[in-house]
């Protein structure tokens, strides 16, 4: 009986830790998952898509204000007679009527007298 | 060998302070007063700056879209179209090639001026005035540059409809008289 218990202990070699295959494989998945993350908030800030994400905490009371209707396109082949460019115009006019009724990022709302920080 | 280390010393120091100096030349000029009027009335203009920030944001998402759009959708289309049909398109393709650069420029001073207002409102305003006082400043610069990228984008919407016009004028109702 003793020699049964003297065999498996023989079996159960200890493995000092910076041997453990498993604890690298660990190690080494979480820290190459890091890097990525880090290269895709990078990715995320630089390209601009940060100030297109309105998920963002703090932009849910606007998600409703971001325009969802379909964009209606022109025909890019076809023949050109003088009918064709009064549509182009008529389509033109009604698309860009969606952006030049508001005057845009105005200076005069971050004037001193607006934020109430004018000199006394 | 003196001579240069001192030159060198006294350029790098002159460098230095035209970097810097720029940045408290707005807040240098701040009285007391001034100080202690921000520091009141600054937690008032921190949530207006805040609402400010956020109703920017579906502003330039819609507006982005719907330039692009129309540069993509309408004014590629058209010149394409025109092209296939061996028209001389060519002041169209420029003014939508100007569309287009002037439509980078703009999502890219936006970009610029919507991470300067996500730093401006973060700033403890009671605890740092002067410093909350020359960004408001900063952004307010840069909210003028935005605004100077959208009237571009205006004026090459305007002038790509008067190509229109020209290329028709010259072109098709010159033909059909």
């Amino acid at each position: 009986m003793d020699n049964i218990s003297d065999s498996h202990d023989d079996l159960h070699v200890h493995i000092p830790w910076y041997q453990q295959r498993l604890l690298w494989l660990v190690s080494g998945s979480v820290t190459i998952a890091f890097c990525l993350v880090l290269v895709a908030m990078a990715l995320y800030a630089s390209s601009g898509s940060a100030q297109l994400d309105i998920s963002r905490p703090g932009y849910k009371s606007v998600q409703d204000k971001v325009d969802s209707t379909t964009f209606e396109s022109f025909p890019a082949t076809g023949d050109v007679d003088k009918k064709a460019i009064d549509d182009f115009l008529e389509l033109y006019d009604k698309q860009t009527k969606r952006v030049n009724s508001t005057d845009a990022f105005s200076d005069s709302a971050l004037t001193d007298a607006a934020l109430g920080i004018a000199a006394p | 060998m003196k001579s240069i280390v001192s030159s060198f010393v006294v350029f790098v120091a002159f460098v230095a302070f035209a970097m810097i100096a720029p940045v408290h030349a707005q807040g240098s000029g701040m009285t007391d007063a001034h100080i202690a009027s921000i520091k009141t009335n600054c937690p008032l203009a921190l949530g207006t700056l805040g609402r400010i920030h956020v109703n920017d944001a579906p502003q330039f998402i819609n507006s982005n879209q719907t330039y692009f759009s129309i540069g993509d959708k309408l004014m590629a289309h058209l010149n394409s179209r025109l092209t296939l049909n061996k028209y001389d398109a060519s002041m169209l393709v420029k003014t939508a090639s100007d569309f287009n650069d002037a439509l980078s420029n703009y999502r890219s001073v936006y970009k610029s001026y919507e991470e300067m207002m996500s730093q401006l409102v973060r700033i403890d305003c009671q605890r740092a005035p002067v410093t909350f006082y020359d960004n408001v400043a900063a952004a307010r610069e840069q909210r003028a540059e935005v605004h100077t990228a959208v009237v571009r984008l205006h004026e090459l919407l305007k002038q790509y409809r008067e190509d229109v016009k020209t290329f028709s004028a010259e072109n098709l109702e010159a033909t059909n008289g």
